[in-house]
């Protein structure tokens, strides 16, 4: 990033926002200047910036063909409620992008197990939609996805599309099956044994909650997934995005500039570990 | 080359760096504390103030013939370079979107003049983790670039230093503009070719061998005197392997999470960015403030609170110190300057955790006397 990033704004204007669960919704975003999203990589964050209240870090969900700058948010605190409340026409700033992001070159020709837990989807969406747009780059595409219960799955809309992709699977579980779920229920690693994995030839790309990173990272060494071949990305409190605040460090890691994509074996000695 | 000079020449020296347009900061008497200030000439310096320095204590005792006879108060560089409140940018919503009204800027340039070889290892740290290649500090940078540093050799060793195990003290070995040891009747002075011009007007003689061996004696005394060390010459590995030791819980359990030692410390960078509103206009400044990773919140994010423990956040310090920076910055981040010590609460003894937790010993803490008030 230049060195005047840390406060220079790009004027991000709102073409559509879309309600995805009751507390999470998607804002697209037209970033002007020329900047497309495909100047954003899977995998890398933004901040996003509400006038006069903050700044959220949140992971690029829009895939480089597409033509507006995608960002799904949950309301959780200040800045977020105030994202919730944009309408269409409606400008934020924003800031990025920042990080490094999954290493998609690195999993051509191979099995690709893309496992996300509720939120940690919209970080691998672009990583979904840029295998389907590009069928036998990847020797088959498993998606895992889990939420708490059916009403927490987001991209309900495009499930069918990449149930039907080429050489893609989705396979779906909630913690909870309410209503008229006939699903799978059980946290995601219970879809492992249907997904049809090839530890030889798998490589994973992993996003969600600390547990669910844990558990799936155990279960696919378990298997025979090498875990070098395990890319997992992690959430910190980002302030700055540029290594400066601190406030992202993990072990000798700056989250924001690091990461938030690493391999396994990178941070295994501080993930998962209380209080590091 | 190395000349002495004339202990009175003090005064012309700083006004010769004002002359050349320096914002002179030096260690000045305020209110029972050396603090590094803005020195409007020599007679604001703390010339022959003598301070006394322990765990958790700090005062002021008796006069001493030499002039730099105080060693470190509170303040480092780091209070100038890295400041505890600045205004990166201010913005303005006009409707049609966020405008920027203005972004950080200075003119100043900073003249430290007396500070110890420990900040100055401190500033050469700070160069490290505020100017990371395409990552560049807009502040730090602006700041530094034009900063020199008067550094001033250690003859004389505090309660709480431990500079020498850090390869940081007593003496400065590089990175200064001018370094001055204090002899009993005059100055021995390192001046560089390119920083001759500011001794004009000052007679400077060409310092002879017992000139220098004197200089050098009194150096080597501080050396001999420092009676705290870290045990290691290079803990960062061990440290590494003893993230679970013992030794953090018993040192956290008298940690008050007050974060003075992260304010005091000259390497300490951690910051939050804030937004200011300003009800007159409706302008909003971000304005980045000190933070400290003994907070609570420091790490809390929307997924929840890694370091909800006071024993992990204190751990965090230390072990970003002595084990996570050379990793990240290819340095300690440690120049022993014993601050953290002094300005602790408590009185806590960062080279006893250290060594204890090399030691895998449960005996950090035990030799803590009671903190004294000055």
């Amino acid at each position: 990033m230049p060195r005047q990033a840390l406060h220079t704004f790009m004027q991000a204007t709102v073409r559509d926002v879309r309600k995805e669960t009751p507390d999470t919704f998607t804002l697209l975003l037209d970033v002007g200047g020329g900047r497309t999203p495909a100047d954003f990589m899977p995998g890398q964050f933004n901040m996003l910036y509400v006038f006069g209240v903050g700044e959220v870090p949140i992971s690029v969900a829009s895939s480089e063909g597409e033509t507006l700058l995608m960002h799904t948010v949950r309301s959780v605190g200040a800045v977020t409620n105030l994202l919730a409340r944009l309408s269409v026409g409606e400008n934020i700033g924003l800031r990025g992008p920042f990080g490094r992001g999954w290493p998609v070159a690195e999993a051509e020709g191979k099995q690709l197990l893309v496992i996300a837990g509720g939120l940690g989807l919209p970080p691998l969406r672009p990583v979904i939609e840029g295998a389907i747009a590009k069928p036998g780059r990847f020797a088959g595409v498993k998606v895992l996805y889990g939420a708490r219960t059916p009403a927490d799955l987001i991209y309900t809309h495009e499930h069918s599309r990449w149930q039907a992709a080429n050489g893609c699977d989705l396979l779906l579980t909630v913690d909870r099956g309410t209503g008229d779920w006939r699903g799978n229920v059980g946290v995601v690693t219970t879809l492992f044994p249907m997904a049809g994995v090839d530890p030889g030839r798998a490589i994973a790309f992993i996003c969600g909650p600390e547990l669910m990173l844990k558990f799936s990272i155990m279960e696919l060494v378990k298997i025979g997934v090498p875990p070098e071949r395990i890319f997992i990305s992690l959430e910190r409190n980002m302030n700055c995005a540029s290594g400066i605040c601190g406030h992202c460090q993990l072990g000798p890691f700056f989250i924001c500039r690091d990461g938030p994509v690493f391999s396994y074996p990178k941070v295994r000695d501080f993930f998962p570990k209380e209080g590091v | 080359m190395y000349f002495t000079a004339a202990k009175g020449s003090v005064p012309r020296f700083i006004l010769n760096l004002q002359h050349r347009g320096f914002t002179v900061v030096g260690p000045s008497l305020s209110e029972g504390v050396v603090r590094l200030r803005e020195l409007r000439g020599a007679e604001d310096l703390a010339s022959g103030v003598v301070d006394i320095q322990g765990p958790g204590s700090y005062g002021l005792g008796g006069e001493s013939t030499f002039m730099f006879a105080s060693l470190n108060g509170p303040d480092s560089p780091k209070t100038y370079l890295h400041p505890a409140e600045v205004e990166l940018s201010k913005h303005v919503d006009r409707g049609s979107g966020i405008e920027l009204v203005s972004a950080f800027h200075s003119d100043r340039k900073y003249a430290f003049f007396g500070i110890r070889p420990c900040d100055l290892r401190g500033i050469g740290i700070m160069d490290r983790t505020m100017l990371v290649q395409g990552f560049e500090d807009p502040v730090y940078s602006t700041l530094r670039d034009d900063s020199v540093f008067i550094v001033v050799n250690c003859t004389k060793a505090g309660e709480n230093c431990f500079c020498a195990s850090m390869g940081a003290g007593p003496a400065a070995e590089s990175g200064y503009d001018v370094a001055i040891t204090e002899l009993p009747e005059k100055l021995l002075v390192d001046v560089p070719e390119r920083n001759m011009d500011m001794f004009q007007g000052i007679v400077l003689k060409a310092a002879t061998e017992e000139e220098l061996q004197e200089g050098e004696e009194l150096v080597r005394h501080a050396r001999d005197q420092m009676g705290r060390r870290i045990q290691e010459r290079d803990p960062s590995r061990q440290m590494y392997a003893a993230l679970d030791s013992p030794v953090w819980g018993e040192a956290a359990e008298r940690c008050l999470a007050c974060g003075n030692c992260t304010m005091v410390c000259p390497t300490c960078f951690c910051s939050t960015i804030i937004d200011r509103t300003d009800l007159r206009d409706g302008s909003v400044s971000r304005v980045r403030v000190w933070d400290s990773c003994l907070s609570k919140d420091f790490a809390y994010s929307a997924g929840g609170n890694p370091r909800q423990q006071r024993k992990a956040r204190y751990r965090q310090f230390v072990m970003h110190k002595f084990a996570y920076w050379p990793d990240e910055f290819g340095t300690y981040g440690c120049v022993g300057c014993g601050r953290c010590i002094t300005w602790c609460p408590v009185g806590i003894d960062i080279t006893d955790t250290v060594n204890s937790v090399l030691k895998g010993k449960q005996d950090a803490g035990k030799k803590m006397e009671a903190p004294r008030v000055a």
